[in-house]
């Protein structure tokens, strides 16, 4: 291996962590406060990137990226807010909550999905780059977007760090994700908890795809690959907290550009799904999980 | 007390012959298609219902046991020449094997953990079959797999007589299976394992046998409703994994009610209808039919059965007359 080939599948490694990571924290986040798993987080990631492009593109509004991304976030945390409202609520307090939000919120999916389609059409798209050009160090060139993603994200995940560790609505949201009951009786309103972390975990997702418009080309199911690599990384840094998934994260983007590079696209994803097993059967709670 | 132990006996009646002369009624192949869809769907979607509704166990790769016998048809019937009354009941076979495999990771693990380790096992065997596509043809699939045969009689230009009441016994056949299994000790092992795990295994329940049981019990029917499936439309493709199938078999399992059998195979022909009938608005078809799934989730939480079973007591009360 040329030390070229290194210094690609480094920084494929990076671009791969940092998306799955922002991607991972939202699925994590609202597991550990909701008790759920939201199958909707895709749609999620595919709104933001067409939401972004239309207020942004040339074409359309044409306010330029940094406004069509900051008008964008408000839109994402009213649709995360509605979400919540119709797809948990009101299951709240049934005993098969769980099996139950996985269809409603593959419905939340199919909804916003297809409204997509009418809205915006089947025709691909592609969002501007954060940053236009490329960056070249010693000779070798890479995507001035990609090394953008790569040092904008562990802002993202400090932020949102900061957020559940510093203020005191983030501490009432970790309340709230350690025993709901307690957190109810220190008078924390709990069910406006879960619509901030579903709002929150919307953001994030929209950001996600936000930088994912401008690598790939935009399309009304463009998340549900990214939420099958969110689930991944979801599984191998275990679901109780949110440090394990960004570790798993970056170790799962390391992974995929070493597998690919090594075994060829096609083997990639099967050897991804069976070293996931592995780790589920050797360590029940994840990689980082606790031992329960 | 004649009527509320006569009725149920009248309705399976009613239901036997009604999906036996359906077809002297519907006359047309396009409807009589659809039918032969719901059916296989209706099995598929009520043996989900013995691992899922009755057990407990939140399986997600029980698409992947449907899609191993399609696959498992196309291989055994086009490529190595099974002739397909062989070949149907060998992709059941498959399926429960697959079943089997599913079960080691899924007796470690409990709760959500078991969807992660289901999903991502059927996550696994897509992968597999588009990866290897010499033999499964890839994102293409398998196209041209052979048709049932029947002696003396040209089973693909019938009007889809034969394919059609190959479904209606499939159908019944799994119904009694589902319907003996979960009546026998077996099935209320299984259901007390589900409502109180640690008081059924004091009482000696083994928690491992039963979850593989009810796994591989489960797969059997599907298998064959896949390999079904194969020979009737002929085709094997990725398409049977997605997430598309897996919301709609779900949701004919939670619209239908979870843990009743005869729930999910009326809303498997509900859906597959009004699927059909909302073909032509498009995206606003799978957009309506998203928001109905929502509402009937709120209004019905144990789904239509309870509805039909709300109806079936109050005609029971005014018959006799109280």
């Amino acid at each position: 291996m040329t030390l070229e080939a290194l210094f690609y599948i480094l920084v494929s490694a990076a671009v791969l962590g940092s998306l799955y990571a922002i991607m991972a924290i939202g699925l994590a986040l609202v597991w550990t406060t909701l008790g759920i798993f939201n199958f909707a987080h895709g749609a999620f990631i595919g709104l933001g990137a067409y939401l972004a492009w239309s207020l942004a593109d040339p074409s359309q509004l044409g306010l330029g990226l940094l406004a069509g991304i900051a008008l964008a976030l408000p839109i994402l945390v009213l649709v995360g807010i509605a979400s919540e409202r119709v797809a948990v609520r009101p299951f709240l307090g049934r005993d098969n909550l769980v099996l139950v939000t996985v269809i409603t919120t593959l419905a939340v999916a199919s909804i916003i999905e297809n409204a997509i389609l009418l809205t915006w059409g089947s025709r691909a798209k592609q969002l501007e780059p954060l940053v236009e050009g490329t960056v070249s160090a010693w000779g070798i060139g890479v995507s001035a977007h990609e090394v953008a993603v790569i040092l904008i994200v562990p802002f993202i995940l400090a932020a949102v760090w900061a957020f559940l560790q510093k203020t005191r609505t983030g501490t009432a949201l970790r309340a709230v994700a350690q025993n709901q009951n307690a957190a109810r009786l220190m008078s924390i309103p709990v069910t406006r908890i879960f619509a901030l972390s579903f709002a929150l975990a919307t953001v994030l997702a929209g950001l996600a795809g936000i930088f994912l418009g401008a690598v790939k080309f935009m399309s009304p199911s463009m998340g549900a690959d990214p939420l099958v690599k969110a689930l991944i990384v979801v599984i191998f840094g275990g679901i109780g907290s949110l440090s394990g998934p960004i570790r798993a994260a970056y170790i799962v983007g390391l992974m995929e550009a070493v597998l690919t590079f090594s075994v060829g696209i096609y083997w990639t994803q099967a050897s991804l799904f069976l070293v996931m097993i592995a780790v589920l059967m050797v360590r029940p709670t994840g990689l980082f999980g606790k031992r329960g | 007390m004649t009527a509320a132990r006569l009725l149920p006996k009248l309705y399976l009646l009613l239901a036997i012959l009604g999906l036996l002369g359906l077809p002297f009624v519907v006359t047309d192949s396009y409807s009589r298609h659809l039918l032969i869809l719901a059916f296989i769907f209706a099995v598929v979607a009520s043996n989900w219902d013995l691992s899922l509704g009755y057990g407990g166990i939140f399986n997600f790769a029980h698409l992947a046991f449907f899609s191993i016998g399609v696959y498992g048809y196309g291989i055994l019937a086009k490529t190595l020449g099974f002739s397909p009354w062989l070949a149907i009941p060998l992709a059941g076979l498959l399926s429960a094997i697959a079943a089997l495999i599913v079960a080691i990771p899924v007796l470690r693990l409990s709760g959500v953990y078991i969807i992660l380790v289901t999903f991502a096992f059927s996550q696994l065997v897509l992968q597999l079959v588009v990866s290897q596509s010499d033999i499964t043809g890839g994102m293409m699939g398998m196209v041209g797999l052979p048709p049932l045969s029947l002696p003396g009689y040209n089973v693909v230009r019938d009007g889809k007589f034969a394919y059609y009441y190959g479904a209606v016994i499939l159908l019944l056949a799994s119904t009694v299976y589902l319907r003996v299994l979960v009546k026998q000790p077996f099935g209320v092992s299984v259901m007390a394992l589900r409502d109180n795990a640690e008081y059924a295994i004091s009482r000696g329940v083994s928690l491992a046998r039963q979850r593989t049981l009810t796994l591989v019990a489960s797969a059997v029917f599907t298998g064959i409703a896949g390999g079904y499936y194969g020979a009737y439309l002929r085709v094997a493709a990725p398409d049977a994994f997605g997430l598309g199938l897996m919301t709609l078999l779900l949701s004919m399992l939670l619209l239908g009610g979870t843990a009743t059998v005869y729930g999910p195979i009326i809303a498997a022909v509900l859906l597959t209808f009004l699927s059909e009938a909302m073909v032509d608005f498009g995206a606003w078809r799978h957009l309506v039919i998203a928001a109905i799934m929502i509402a009937v989730l709120i209004f019905y939480p144990r789904g239509l059965w309870e509805a039909l079973t709300r109806l079936h007591l109050w005609l029971v009360r005014r018959l006799d007359g109280r």
